[in-house]
This record gives structure tokens, sequence and C-alpha cells, in this order.
């Protein structure tokens, strides 16, 4: 049986490195998905995830079970993410996503092609992904956040202006040129990435 | 009655919330197609983010270097403790020295030592009870100082007015003029005697015309 969070965290407390591992694998996905939309590369997605990770290890002794331990996480997720915003984090800004395609005889095939990363719809996910994440980049960090927290996170604007320190009319205006941004890139009648308007239109 | 402006204002919290507004948007196709538009859009966001999260291989060599982070930054935070522990060890092990040595002291020493240290004490205390730094006083003090006195001497000079240098040109002739009319009227009316004793008429009659006097007068 799956210790509760509330086990893991006291043990955490405590200086337990695994349990707070075992809290990390719960959670990290959603952080890292936030933190990809919000990074636009990988590498920095994984070390603004991790850094996040770290930061909450060295705060959990301060954890008070006032709230959810992710709601307390995504405090702190959002104040690394303002934080790197000022600081000159994202050197690899503007980079694509790398679409490894390799033959089907090769060495790797085999364990690649089991895997999705390579399948048709993969691809075409990750190039859709891309527009995306590219749709996200013309905005400013705070737009941008405030989007990914309003759409992925599903927070009010209440809470997005609270956690972010800004006004609720300052979350409204991120998340509605967030909005316009996106139907402009990947609305059929927008110019497709390779040809994708095809495949869009599946959707 | 819509409006489509409104209604557009509306859309994104539509689309956001999941509010189920078909009602108010069947009387627009405009606006009924642009809520179908940002659904499309965002529902399409959503599905992309799930299926282009990295795959289940990726996540295990994820937590691999979590951990590893993890770990590095509680063994640099626990080393670094211990730096700081082993820095001021020399000083914690010099007091723990002090306290815990004894030295053997004959006891009229160390009654000395003890009267000694408590005048000190006490002679600190008092020192630190007094103003350290009094304000300087101003003194006024009168100093006489010799001062050389002048003594001003007048004296009074009279001198004649008539004599002035300073008549004017006008004024001698005003005067001239004076003493002419004076002296043709001077023997006029002293030689008219008090009485007409001794009068004798003159046997020359002269006549002093003056002109531009009253005209009837001849």
């Amino acid at each position: 049986m799956a210790e509760s969070d509330a086990d893991l965290i006291k043990r955490a407390q405590a200086k337990d490195l695994d349990a707070f591992c075992l809290l990390a694998e719960r959670y990290a996905r959603r952080i890292h998905l936030l933190a990809s939309h919000y990074c636009q590369n990988t590498q920095d997605a994984e070390d603004l995830s991790q850094e996040v990770w770290l930061k909450a290890y060295q705060a959990v002794q301060t954890f008070r079970f006032d709230s959810s331990f992710y709601t307390w996480l995504r405090r702190i997720t959002i104040n690394t993410f303002l934080n790197h915003r000022r600081s000159n984090f994202f050197r690899r800004r503007g980079q694509t996503t790398a679409v490894q395609l390799l033959e089907l005889d090769s060495d790797d095939s085999g364990e690649l092609v089991e895997s999705r990363s390579v399948s048709p719809e993969n691809i075409y996910n990750k190039l859709l992904f891309e527009s995306v994440v590219n749709a996200l980049a013309e905005l400013t960090p705070s737009q941008r956040l405030a989007f990914l927290l309003r759409h992925y996170e599903g927070m009010s604007y209440g809470e997005i202006a609270n956690a972010m320190n800004c006004s609720t009319g300052t979350v409204k205006k991120g998340v509605w040129r967030a909005i316009a941004k996106l139907r402009a890139r990947l609305s059929p009648e927008a110019e497709a990435p390779d040809g994708l308007t095809d495949l869009a239109s599946e959707y | 009655m819509h409006n489509c402006r409104e209604t557009k204002d509306r859309l994104a919290e539509m689309v956001l919330d999941g509010i189920d507004c078909g009602a108010e948007l069947e009387a627009c196709a405009e606006c009924s197609s642009e809520f179908a538009a940002l659904n499309a859009t965002l529902r399409m966001t959503r599905r992309v983010s799930e299926t282009a999260a990295p795959a289940e291989n990726y996540w295990s060599g994820y937590h691999a270097r979590l951990r590893q982070k993890l770990a590095t930054a509680t063994s640099t935070s626990h080393a670094e403790s211990q730096r700081r522990e082993e820095e001021l060890g020399p000083l914690f092990a010099t007091l723990r020295l002090c306290v815990r040595s004894s030295i053997r002291v004959p006891v009229p020493l160390a009654i000395a030592l003890v009267i000694l240290s408590l005048a000190l004490g006490v002679f600190a205390i008092r020192r630190r009870e007094q103003p350290v730094a009094q304000p300087p006083m101003l003194v006024h003090v009168p100093v006489e100082v010799p001062v050389v006195q002048e003594k001003l001497v007048t004296r009074v000079v009279y001198r004649d007015r008539r004599s002035s240098s300073r008549t004017s040109r006008r004024a001698v002739n005003d005067a001239r003029a004076e003493s002419t009319f004076a002296r043709s009227r001077k023997p006029a009316t002293e030689e008219i005697p008090a009485t007409l004793t001794g009068f004798k008429p003159t046997e020359e009659v002269k006549l002093t015309v003056i002109k531009g006097g009253v005209p009837n007068e001849k």
C-alpha cells in the first residue's frame, strides 16, 4: 500500500531523502509540464523543474500542513519561475525541438519503435507542441505563466493574481492574449508548420 | 437580447470554465463559430501537451538525476556546516579549556585578586556613570582694551557777509541803478527848504523829459 503524502512529508522533514524522492515521483510530471511550456526548451525545463524540487527539499521543514502538498509546491514553482524570468536563465531560447528520426535498420530502432517517440502521431504532436510553445513564447513570461496556471492548473484569476502578486485585470489580459495567440497560430487558416494543416483538421 | 461584443468578451471564460452557453450562442452564427474555434484551440493545446510529454524511460533518468542533485545538495550543506564548525572549533576549544582548567593559587593571593577585581569593577561602573565628555561652557569675561581718543577742536570764524565775493553781476547792476535813482531823488527832497526865506528863483529852467510816461501828462 502506498504511503500517504502526509507520511512521506513527515519522513522528508526528518531528512529522509527516499521519502522526498517518492513525493517527487508523484508530482514531477505536473511540474515538468508547466516548466516545458514556460521554458520552450526541454533541457531548460528539466533544469528549472529540478530546481523547484531542490528548493522544496530545502524548505520542506517549513511545511505546516495548512494546505495540500501540491498547493505548497506550486507556490514554490511560481516563485522559481518568476525569479528565473528576471535572471538570464533561458540560454537556449529559440532552439527548436529535436525530433530524432532514425533508420529502421539501425541498432537503436527497435527500442524507439516500441516507444512512441517516432510514431507519426508523435512526430506530429511534437511539431504541434512546438507551435504551441512558440505561440506562448511571443508573450511576456508573466502572461505565459498566467495562462499556464489558468489553463493547465485550473486556478482562478484571484488565486493567480495572489500568487503572482499582480492584479486580476493583468492576469485576465495575459490569459486572453495567450488564447488569441494560440488561436492565430493553431487555427486551420493559419500556416501550419511543414504542411500540417491537414493533420490539424483531424482534431 | 444578444450582444456580440459582450459575448466575445466572455468567450474565453466560457471556454476555460467549460460553461455550456449553447442557448446564448445559437442566436449568432459568428459568436458560435468563434466559440467553437477557441474551444478547439484550447482542447488541442491540452491534448498536445499530454501526448508530447516525455516518454516513460525519460522519467527514470530524470528521477535519478534529481536524486543525485538532492544528495549533492545535502552533502554540500552538511559539509558547509562541518566546515563552519571547524572554523569556529579552535575558539570554542580554547573557551572550554579556560572553563575546565584549574590552577593552584594561594588563598591570600586569591582573596587579593578578588578584592582587586571587585574594586576595578566598582571603579569601572562609577566611571561609566560619570558623563564622559561635558559640553564646553561659555564664560563671558569683560576685557578692557585701551582706545586712542581723538580731540576735536572747533573755532568760530566771523566774516563779513557784504564783502562776499560771490555777489552776482545782476545784483551789482541793481545796486547801481538803485543808487542812481536815489541820487536823483535825494537832492530834490534835501533842497526843499523848510521855509521860503532866502528863496531866489533861478534864471534858467532846466526841464527833464522822461519818455514813456503817462500819455496825458505834459
